[in-house]
């Protein structure tokens, strides 16, 4: 067996230039692979992480039957009430995979600095359990830029100023309201009014006082004092001018309800989403709740999300058919070459004992010893890219994204192993097809065949 | 002398006053400016110069529910001070119109909220919808045929909004012939779809200082999309008031 492996690694060195050449165009594909895999599989995770997290949707999303259709128009109907949110939580709190449920109430309003008003599409929500969501691992490790304010702190850090509002910073500038809480003198009060013709930007900073309308349940107007305590990143851009996020016990007061829109079902690290989806779905069910669940990546949930994934993946396998199809034709024009010069050799071999299957055998294995070599080869120059692109702290802005974001491409281990065994089975495959025909030839016809 | 001399000046005084006879006999009938129209028809819903103060009734019949509230309006030009003063929860609440700004001042707030007079009050009425109505200041009107409305004949007018802060894009108005009221309007979008459509009705009346006149008492909006809702406002007591300049500036109201 030792000595088939051997023969083959010799006949790999007989031509070293065409070895080459055949190994780099394998290791060039297996690293082209890789970065790409690698890159698709960074921008998953920073999609995910920042659609769960940051988006505010849970792994898994619990609306009021018909809720997400309906709930922005009809909130009154479509919300969760009381009662079913104590029902949810008490459902939910028996589910082993489940690390977080947080309600989340969401409506629209507009938001004034005393001379104009513009609208908002607000978030209430517990500040402590937004804190816990904020500074979840997973966030601290893959969008810890995303989830740190621009300016301020987090709103839980705020429990004793009444009305505190985080605003996306396009919000704010909005309104001109270039500071927050902390960077005024303490024990200021609100400004007198402004003169709306001639005031300056500075004189809406001089506080960090807004008022928020809206319309009740019942339609009445109703306003509030608020304090801008923070300003935040959204991470889609079509967000950054309009994001207000508050706490849920603010948020109702303004809506005049004790509802919530949806609760965010955070899973722990462990849990398959969409199986622990169905899970929670007949649980509530079968506790008498009348609820749609989705997971965070259904395309009503997070379309950017969705959208994106199906985008890259298409793309992904696009140019995994391509390189495929480039190393395998590269392997069949090598191989078969290769036979054409050693026809007279495999005769030879023929004539001493070797069977066909040896002769297809030694042929596979000089093919496989090429495509681990090229392989390892290959991965190490990902690796290498990888390293060298990270290091280069490259950034660009994807369409719809508010920030420019660094491009990092992740090189993981499974990743490289099933696209060596990939490589490793097509150039196996690609040798047997190109070579089984010629080892059925007679041996007189391959020891008469004239060299090349 | 002296009398003959008078007597002719009279004759000459009187003649003068005379107009020529094919004057006095009816000849075509000229249609009326459609702008004049509108000024009329604006007087009849607190669009006036003088100082007026009434109060709505606006009720909300949505699906079965009926909800109430009730607001003061003094408003006096271009100038409206709606003030809320049920439900109780609401009482005290303030709508400033200052020409086409709107400002909400509720008790306890810090600053007032510019609002539009577009967004929603409550059920199909919009924030103007409270206020005193300029339409001949606010839309260019043209008078684009005659209909009659539940039998009483009517001059059709189509206006068009001279400014983006109005209430309305466009609306299709129609004014009696003989009342020169407004007795019915489609509220229009910009691509001419009418999402609200108001009648109008005039029991009231007002003294002012150029005499009486009939002043709107009811406005029922319906929104064609929701046949089992209406919003209604009932206007009360209008009379003349004097109103100070003081009472519709924004720094006075909302301290």
């Amino acid at each position: 067996m030792t000595s088939t492996w051997t023969i083959a690694l010799r006949n790999l060195a007989r031509n070293r230039r065409r070895t080459l050449t055949s190994g780099l165009a394998l290791a060039v594909g297996v690293a082209g692979i890789s970065l790409l895999g690698g890159y698709v599989a960074r921008v998953e995770l920073f999609l995910r992480t920042s659609a769960i997290y940051l988006q505010n949707t849970g792994h898994i999303v619990v609306y009021k039957a018909g809720g997400l259709e309906h709930a922005s128009s009809r909130p009154r109907k479509f919300n969760l009430s009381a009662s079913e949110l104590a029902a949810v939580r008490s459902t939910l709190s028996a589910l082993p995979e489940v690390e977080l449920a947080v309600d989340y109430l969401s409506g629209v309003g507009l938001l004034g600095n005393g001379c104009k008003s513009v609208p908002f599409l607000g978030v209430g929500v517990d500040p402590k359990l937004h804190a816990r969501v904020l500074q979840h691992p997973e966030v601290v490790r893959v969008t810890p830029d995303l989830a740190r304010p621009v300016q301020g702190k987090i709103l839980a850090e705020y429990a004793s100023i009444e009305g505190a509002v985080a605003l996306s910073s396009g919000l704010a500038r909005r309104l001109s309201k270039s500071r927050v809480h902390d960077q005024l003198p303490p024990g200021r009060t609100a400004g007198a009014l402004p003169d709306c013709k001639a005031a300056s930007a500075d004189q809406f900073a001089a506080d960090a006082n807004v008022q928020l309308v809206a319309l009740t349940y019942d339609g009445s107007l109703s306003a509030q004092d608020g304090e801008i305590v923070s300003t935040i990143k959204t991470p889609l851009s079509a967000a950054d001018e309009t994001t207000l996020v508050t706490s849920l016990s603010r948020l109702q007061q303004l809506f005049d309800t004790d509802t919530a829109t949806y609760v965010a079902v955070f899973l722990k690290p462990s849990a398959n989403i969409h199986a622990a989806r169905d899970s929670v779905e007949a649980r509530l069910r079968g506790a008498g709740l009348q609820v749609s669940v989705y997971a965070f990546d259904d395309e009503r949930i997070n379309p950017y999300y969705a959208g994106n994934m199906a985008m890259l993946r298409s793309i992904f396998t696009f140019f995994s058919v391509l390189v495929a199809c480039v190393v395998a034709l590269s392997v069949v024009n090598a191989m078969t070459l290769n036979v054409i010069e050693r026809t007279r050799e495999l005769g030879t071999f023929r004539a001493l004992g070797f069977t066909r299957r040896d002769l297809l055998g030694l042929f596979v294995r000089e093919s496989v010893l090429l495509a681990g070599a090229a392989s390892i080869a290959g991965v190490l120059v990902a690796r290498l890219c990888a390293s060298l692109i990270n290091g280069a702290e490259l950034r660009f802005q994807p369409p719809g994204v508010t920030d420019p974001y660094q491009i990092v491409i992740a090189t993981p281990p499974a990743l490289s192993a099933m696209t060596c065994a990939a490589l490793l089975c097509l150039c196996a495959l690609s040798t047997w097809s190109a070579v089984r025909r010629s080892v059925r030839t007679g041996i007189h016809r391959l020891l008469s065949h004239a060299a090349a | 002398m002296r009398r003959n001399l008078l007597w002719i000046l009279g004759c000459a005084l009187w003649l003068a006053t005379l107009r020529p006879s094919g004057a006095a006999q009816p000849g075509p009938r000229v249609a009326p400016s459609a702008q004049a129209l509108l000024r009329v028809a604006d007087r009849a819903r607190g669009g006036s110069d003088e100082g007026v103060r009434w109060t709505i009734q606006l009720k909300v019949e949505d699906d079965g529910e009926t909800q109430t509230r009730s607001y003061l309006v003094r408003a006096r030009g271009t100038d409206a001070l709606v003030e809320a003063l049920s439900p109780p929860r609401n009482k005290g609440e303030i709508y400033l119109f200052n020409d086409q700004n709107l400002w909400f001042i509720k008790p306890g707030l810090q600053k007032p909220i510019s609002l539009s007079t577009r967004q929603r009050l409550t059920g199909d009425a919009a924030n103007g919808d409270i206020a005193n109505t300029n339409y001949a200041r606010d839309y260019e009107a043209t008078l684009s045929g005659e209909e009659s409305v539940d039998g009483e004949p009517c001059y059709r007018l189509e206006l068009k909004a001279r400014t983006k802060s109005v209430t309305y894009d466009k609306i299709r108005y129609w004014i009696s012939k003989a009342r020169e009221l407004g007795v019915k309007a489609e509220f229009r979008t910009i691509s001419d779809q009418v999402f609200k459509v108001a009648t109008f009705q005039y029991t009231n009346k007002i003294q002012t200082a150029t005499g009486g006149h009939e002043f709107v008492s009811k406005m029922e909006i319906r929104d064609p999309q929701k046949p089992r809702a209406r919003t209604i406002l009932e206007f009360g007591d209008p009379h003349v008031e004097r109103l100070a300049d003081s009472i519709f500036n924004i720094n006075n109201v909302a301290r």
